[in-house]
């Protein structure tokens, strides 16, 4: 008789402990989202200041911020999943895209990530959303431009950033608007001055597309591309592409290049003493704080740009987030930390619409997800991904702006000089040369 | 026609200048292989490292970069001598295979040991009476100071070498043993010693031509791998041994890597030039490769020979 009803005691304690048990496995606590970016390697300005702003985003999420007029400032966690934190996992992809792909594999199997964000690199983020489709993990990009990454048709990858061709018209538009004088501070700038163009950019999936669309678009707008480079980005030396650049006398000097490569240009072209009128960078390497270090040498240099702090001027969260930022790590926002910040922050809102982590569940918040401009740091409309059309996992709404270093009051800026009606100072014109 | 005789014209002393880097580089190789028939994997690393001494150094001293030389050659002639007494010299022992894995070792090691303490991002030399300094000759070709003065050190440090072979009773017996180990012994002269003294010049013309290239070179934890490989290359070319070899041997080097700005303002003069012209830049070490390769199978002596 006390055998049976210890028999019967223990049934009924194993089965009160699998239902709380259950009950508690209901909610997650914790959030894991895999994030890689390339912490060492001569891109690893980049990839510190990405990690900084996904640090970011993930703690206001995570906790109940004062001063932050954006929505997930407001509570603790994932509301619709019980409070649940984000937690970031980080991994290093050095630039190499067999590498992302093999963490990408990890964080999924080992770490059991929900979704992955990252990588920066277009190289590498096109190896790891392919390991994300493959396994059926939500991957959302935050700052890789590749045009091709949209151009899959790939089920579980999400890109919040506009991509090179905006970026690259964007470009055209302001040389054209030179010509027609619609610049602030520019008397309209005769044709055949800055007619003659060059191109060098870094030769992976990220430069080469560039390049390419700098060819197209030199078409379209009838500018003649003198010279079209590709070069390795971790190549120590660019003296010839440089002497081959300057041989074809050009007025516009395009790049794009990472961080150390950016830095080695500008120091190649001083020691040649190039003088263009108008040198241009696509971002990456040329918006970095390294890159701010040659001072007075890259006054007048253009970058095409997704953030600058003077957008704080249109945008009431760009200037609040940005004070946290600057007040954490000292430096301002730029492209890629607020684009990294994005990039969690949509995340965030993916959750928080799929009251759930389930991947099906999140793959369609995603595809449902319309957030507002007024929530973003950045100068887009909003985030709202395409569905339909050649393009899907594409945001609709983003935006580009191109800047120009200037020093005031002896220090470097950037002021804000395209699109023309949100210039924030008149622009330098010509480049001063070296 | 005038852009393109000046555009020859810069490719041709931009060559030249990096070309007696490049020499420069491979003395050390040669001087090493020459005394003791010992391939150095790492001599790319003492390059890295003469580089990180300078980049170190100046600042913490607060001089020029070009004073810090000195040291860099002290550093890669300690350098050379601690990795003679601490592991060729056992290497010597075995076979010629484990003579290669050894040198190899020597260089992932100092390669990681360079990541552990200066971290990986590339850097450069902002500072300096020479860094971005550069002056205009003739018509439009401009000097870059710091390759001048690299140019310049190299043929310097090559003389001195030279004296030092042959005009120097240590030279004397360096060359001895080089040619005959045996016979050398035999006449009182101490094979180790002069194996450690190799390794001293070795490293310290290496280290010496880092400490100028950081000037105008950025440098990271894996910047030796193209200089080891130019320097093999250099070497090969050359004849293994031989330092008049290096010499004419780098600046050949010098030149096919001006081969791309050659080819673009070829194409420019028959008009074949513009935005879709096919590019060399990419392939500018991919000659150096090739023609190491091609030394190989039509001449594997090199230019002037085995030991000289």
């Amino acid at each position: 008789m006390m055998r049976k009803f210890a028999l019967v005691l223990t049934v009924l304690a194993a089965l009160g402990l699998l239902v709380s048990g259950a009950a508690f496995a209901g909610a997650p606590k914790e959030i894991k989202i895999g994030v890689i970016y390339p912490l060492t390697g001569g891109a690893a300005a980049a990839g510190r200041v990405l990690r900084n702003g996904a640090e970011l985003a993930a703690w206001i999420a995570n906790n109940k911020i004062q001063g932050v007029d954006m929505d997930m400032a407001k509570k603790a966690g994932i509301q619709s999943l019980g409070g649940a934190k984000i937690k970031l996992i980080f991994k290093d992809h050095q630039g190499n895209p067999q590498l992302g792909a093999d963490l990408a594999k990890k964080l999924i199997k080992d770490d059991k990530v929900v979704g992955i964000l990252g990588c920066y690199f277009s190289s590498v983020t096109k190896t790891v959303s392919a390991v994300c489709e493959r396994y059926g993990v939500p991957m959302i990009n935050g700052s890789s431009t590749s045009p091709a990454l949209t151009t899959r048709g790939f089920k579980w990858f999400w890109r919040t950033t506009p991509h090179d061709k905006w970026f690259t018209k964007d470009l055209f538009e302001l040389l054209v608007g030179l010509t027609q004088g619609k610049v602030r501070g520019v008397k309209a700038v005769p044709r055949q001055e800055i007619n003659t163009i060059v191109s060098a950019c870094e030769k992976t999936e990220w430069g080469s597309h560039v390049s390419s669309l700098i060819k197209d678009f030199a078409k379209e707008y009838k500018f003649n591309l003198a010279k079209s480079i590709l070069y390795s980005a971790k190549s120590p030396d660019l003296s010839s592409e440089v002497q081959s650049m300057l041989a074809a006398k050009p007025g516009a000097m395009l790049f794009a290049s990472y961080t150390s490569d950016a830095i080695l240009m500008i120091k190649t072209l001083k020691s040649m003493k190039a003088k263009p009128k108008l040198i241009w960078g696509q971002d990456a390497g040329f918006d970095k704080p390294e890159f701010r270090q040659l001072g007075a040498d890259i006054e007048g240099v253009l970058i095409r740009s997704v953030f600058l702090p003077s957008v704080a001027k249109v945008k009431k969260v760009a200037g609040q987030v940005n004070a946290l930022y600057k007040k954490r790590y000292g430096v301002d926002l730029d492209g890629a930390s607020a684009r990294a910040f994005t990039g969690l922050q949509a995340w965030v809102h993916v959750l928080e619409k799929a009251g759930s982590t389930d991947p099906k569940a999140i793959q369609k918040a995603a595809n449902a997800i319309d957030i507002p401009g007024d929530q973003l740091v950045v100068p887009w409309a909003g985030i709202k991904f395409a569905k339909v059309g050649n393009e899907t996992g594409q945001n609709i709404k983003g935006m580009g702006l191109i800047g120009q270093y200037q020093m005031k009051n002896g220090k470097l800026t950037l002021q804000i000089v395209y699109p023309f009606d949100l210039a924030t100072a008149d622009m330098i014109y010509p480049f001063k040369g070296f | 026609m005038e852009a393109f005789w000046v555009e020859i014209l810069k490719s041709l002393v931009s060559g030249l200048l990096m070309g007696l880097v490049f020499a420069l580089v491979a003395l050390g190789l040669t001087v090493i292989f020459g005394v003791m028939d010992i391939v150095n994997f790492a001599h790319g690393e003492f390059l890295m490292i003469g580089m990180y001494t300078t980049l170190v150094t100046a600042p913490l001293l607060g001089v020029d970069p070009l004073i810090t030389l000195p040291i860099c050659g002290l550093v890669g002639a300690v350098l050379g001598v601690i990795s003679y007494y601490g592991l060729v010299k056992y290497l010597l022992r075995g076979p010629v295979i484990a003579q290669l894995f050894g040198t190899f070792g020597l260089m992932v090691f100092l390669r990681n040991l360079a990541l552990l303490f200066m971290g990986s991002e590339p850097r450069i030399l902002h500072k300096g009476v020479l860094v971005g300094k550069s002056f205009v000759v003739g018509p439009g070709l401009v000097l870059e100071s710091t390759k001048l003065a690299a140019a310049v050190l190299s043929l310097a440090s090559f003389y001195v070498v030279w004296w030092l072979i042959n005009r120097t009773r240590l030279g004397k017996a360096l060359t001895a043993t080089s040619l005959d180990r045996q016979g050398a012994r035999y006449m009182g002269i101490s094979t180790e010693l002069m194996n450690a003294l190799a390794w001293a010049i070795g490293g310290a013309s290496v280290a010496i031509a880092g400490g100028v290239l950081v000037n105008f070179w950025p440098v990271d934890p894996n910047v030796g791998l193209l200089f080891t490989m130019i320097a093999f290359a250099t070497v090969a070319l050359g004849g293994f041994g031989s330092i008049r070899g290096a010499l004419f041997a780098g600046i050949i080097i010098g030149f096919i890597v001006q081969i791309p700005p050659v080819w673009d303002a070829a194409l420019g003069l028959l008009g074949l030039g513009g935005g879709d012209a096919i590019s060399l830049h990419p392939f500018k070490y991919t000659f150096v490769y090739l023609i190491y390769f091609i030394i190989m199978i039509v001449r594997p002596q090199g230019l002037f020979g085995w030991k000289q």
